[in-house]
């Protein structure tokens, strides 16, 4: 068969860089196969999308080398153009990818630049629709759609265009659990219904595995060092697969924990559970929380209330939060968690009721003094930076009190942070992991108690990941209170001593987690959050172990 | 609902056209006529909340209102000294007063003029028309509606960089020395995330096979019918009558 995508050689760089983004790239994709597009953050994942959909070179301010076909033409030999109908690319942020302000003319864009005729379009535009199940949001303003309403309407205008290759880049790093699934249920259902390739862009492989067998590895030197099954590259290249920090899938992370020489990994709690019975002896696994020691509280809500115009936001909640607690808040997208926590912070103001931080009402607080107790790290890193290099914007605060030994404080807290190599560096020019590791840093310099993060961990290669949520466990041990708001069971259970769940605008459940756990699936379906795979694991393993116990 | 049904593109035009006309008079007379003509036009033919209408005008009453006085206070020495109005107990030299009549109430003609413009058209049809009557390039039209959509988010965006700061002990700004270094401040991370965002609707404008060319398709057609004609007539009417009557009461003085 003549395979639909062929890349020979191709090497890239960017003007401002030294070194090769991509370096000697070479596959072929056959029409209509899917394939897994793995990497660690900034090994040109996404620059090799924009080589394909023939964006590079011509956009591109840097050097190209080698060949790129596409159904056996070169790339540069297409008219501007002319190769999005061959290729489409749904792209990582739902905010940016509109240029028009509701969704029937968002889909007829597409269909305007190449040049469909008047009287068809409006037949595209609806089968687009149906496609993703967006029909009845035809005339809606593209502003009033949810963040995964907006990744299905992106993915409906790429197959207005019915391309024979769909790129995914990172589709759901912007998504909560509920709308990652469901977009993924979306694409799954195309493939019955359509036929085109797939080249998947993916840090969380959850729910993609069963999409693709084939995948493509690239190391952070931009190159491919493996070609083939994902299940074979898990069990023969895992190590690189780890060095590299690419997430390998939570089930068969879990289970490579306690065995390591598996030879039949699952991968997805579902595969795991057909093989549940030749595998019963999954120990759990000890997690890595760091306890709670004192109960003395350190911020007290009661009856907070925050409402808009509109609707209640916040309504009546009253909270003690504890010192030296590992607190995750956790719930569906708009159940109220980032506006309890700016209520925390003092950033936003509550309409009726009070915050009490250390006994005190927090109006009374100086808001310099408040600010050496509170810490809070935003969503985006960048809108906290303030000045030009890594090491004022963590001597920033101190400046502002003329600490004495500044010098020496900042060198610890930029060590704590792996940042100290990179003191000279301009924080915008950080890499993702790193500069919410600098956020962070601000927010710990001052020796701030009670640390709120809003969730710290997305969009995250599994090697940054990894250190943030040990930078994190040091301060908890040091003394700190944490709060994170965040949508990853796993890290629920990993770390948090305590876990609130939010549902409309009030804490609906406040325990350890494991008491959440084991809260009926009914409940949890409710507030929209899964068990974490360790616990469904388990799960599956005790039932096993009561079954193969009552029939023997 | 007629005005909202017009083209946009002649609209525009329209209303343009008969700026231009307004500023070749110099009476007071026809533009406080036609400022009446237009108000009714734009009340009976596009239903427009007349609270809004008010409170949006109102910026420009004062503003007339400043012209006005500036114009009396400041004027040139009179042609005729004898010709005097009493206004308020004051003597008021009569040439004076009726020019500064005639500059407000033409403020007041092109405020009313445009405000049935804004309050009767959709933004994203009139870039839309423009692109398929007055043939602006797609690169423009396209990079406006995109805009468009980028404000709210900027202001959005603003506030949380606001909090950002404030959370990072950025002191509170009380003097407007103060402010304006604050903004200084913010325009770093908020270009660098608004250049960002430009960038990736750019690639994915791109990858929808946006090149640019004038050569494409329209799923809203704008066209001009028949009845499109009939605003820039009853305009005219308007116009034609305000001029005569005013000529008939022997104040009509036009530019020459």
């Amino acid at each position: 068969m003549k395979p639909f995508v062929e890349v020979n050689g191709l090497c890239l760089r960017f003007e401002t860089s030294q070194s090769n983004i991509l370096s000697n790239i070479s596959f072929k994709l056959n029409p209509g196969e899917s394939v897994l597009l793995l990497g660690p953050s900034g090994s040109g994942k996404s620059t090799l999308t924009s080589c394909l959909n023939g964006l590079f070179p011509r956009e591109l301010d840097g050097e190209m080398e080698g060949d790129i076909f596409i159904d056996g033409k070169r790339t540069t030999d297409y008219r501007p153009g002319e190769l999005s109908r061959q290729v489409g690319v749904v792209f990582q942020d739902p905010e940016t990818q509109f240029c028009m302000l509701t969704v029937e003319d968002e889909v007829a864009f597409g269909l305007e630049n190449i040049g469909e005729e008047f009287e068809e379009m409006s037949a595209k535009i609806d089968a687009a629709l149906s496609l993703v199940h967006m029909q009845e949001y035809k005339e809606s303003a593209i502003a009033s759609l949810s963040g995964g309403q907006k990744q299905k309407l992106a993915l409906a205008c790429i197959l207005a265009l019915e391309p024979s290759l769909l790129i995914l880049d990172e589709p759901t790093a912007n998504l909560d659990p509920i709308a990652t699934k469901d977009l993924i249920e979306t694409i799954k259902n195309l493939q019955g219904k359509i036929p085109f390739g797939l080249i998947i862009i993916e840090h969380k492989l959850e729910g993609w595995t069963d999409l693709a067998e084939r995948c493509l590895l690239l190391n952070r030197q931009g190159e491919i060092f493996y070609d083939g099954s994902l299940r074979h590259a898990i069990r023969r290249n895992r190590l690189q697969l780890m060095e590299q920090g690419i997430w390998l899938p939570k089930t068969a992370q879990y289970l490579l924990n306690s065995q390591p020489d598996l030879e039949e990994l699952p991968l997805t709690v579902e595969e795991f559970s057909k093989f549940a019975s030749t595998l019963v002896n999954v120990k759990p696994q000890p997690r890595k929380r760091t306890a709670a020691y004192t109960a003395d509280t350190i911020v007290e809500t009661h009856d907070v209330t925050w409402s808009t115009k509109r609707r209640d936001i916040i309504s009546n909640v009253s909270l003690m939060f504890g010192d030296g607690e590992f607190i995750a808040i956790v719930g569906a997208n708009g159940s109220g968690k980032t506006s309890l926590s700016r209520i925390l912070a003092g950033i936003q103001k509550p309409s009726s009721g009070s915050v009490m931080v250390k006994g005190k009402a927090l109006k009374d607080w100086k808001e310099s003094l408040l600010r050496q107790e509170i810490g809070y790290v935003f969503q985006n890193p960048e809108h906290q930076f303030i000045t030009n290099t890594v090491f004022e914007e963590v001597a920033f605060s101190l400046q502002l009190k003329n600490e004495n030994n500044m010098e020496e404080k900042v060198n610890l807290i930029l060590e704590i942070c792996e940042l100290l190599e990179l003191k000279h560096e301009h924080p915008f020019s950080l890499s993702q992991g790193q500069k919410r590791r600098l956020s962070v840093a601000t927010m710990i310099v001052d020796d701030q108690s009670f640390l709120l993060l809003d969730e710290p961990t997305f969009g995250q290669d599994a090697h940054s990941n990894a250190e943030l949520m040990h930078l994190l466990q040091q301060r908890h041990q040091s003394g700190s209170t944490i709060v994170m708001i965040t949508h990853d069971m796993e890290i629920v259970d990993q770390y948090a001593t305590r876990v609130i769940v939010m549902n409309n605008g009030a804490p609906v459940a406040d325990c350890p987690p494991e008491k959440l756990w084991d809260m009926t699936p009914e409940k949890l379906k409710e507030w929209q959050l899964e068990l974490p795979v360790s616990v469904q694991i388990q799960k599956i393993c005790e039932e096993e172990a009561y079954y193969v116990s009552t029939t023997s | 609902m007629f005005l909202q049904r017009l083209n946009p593109s002649l609209k525009a035009l329209t209303i343009l056209l008969f700026v231009v006309l307004l500023a070749l008079i110099f009476d007071p007379i026809t533009p406080s006529l036609f400022l009446i003509w237009t108000v009714s036009i734009t009340f009976l033919f596009g239903k427009v909340a007349w609270k809004k209408y008010v409170l949006y005008f109102i910026p420009f009453m004062i503003f007339a209102f400043g012209m006005l006085w500036t114009t009396v206070i400041f004027a040139d020495a009179p042609a005729n000294k004898n010709d005097i109005l009493l206004i308020f107990g004051m003597e008021y030299p009569r040439e004076s007063i009726l020019t500064a009549l005639a500059l407000s109430l033409r403020v007041l003609n092109v405020a009313a003029l445009s405000l049935l413009f804004i309050f009767t058209t959709n933004i994203a049809h009139f870039i839309l028309s423009m692109m398929q009557q007055l043939r602006l390039p797609p690169k423009i039209a396209y990079a406006v509606l995109a805009g468009y959509r980028f404000l709210p988010m900027m202001r959005d965006e603003i506030k949380i960089i606001h909090d950002a700061h404030r959370v990072r002990g950025v002191n509170q700004a009380k003097t407007i020395k103060e402010k304006w270094n604050n903004y200084k401040r913010y325009s770093i991370p908020l270009l660098a995330s608004a250049i960002r965002k430009a960038e990736r609707t750019a690639m994915a404008m791109e990858s929808k096979g946006f090149t640019g060319d004038k050569d494409r398709t329209f799923y809203r057609q704008f066209t001009i019918r028949k009845t499109d004609w009939f605003f820039p007539l009853v305009m005219l009417i308007g116009f034609t009558t305000a001029v005569i009557v005013s000529f008939e009461m022997g104040f009509l003085k036009i530019f020459s």
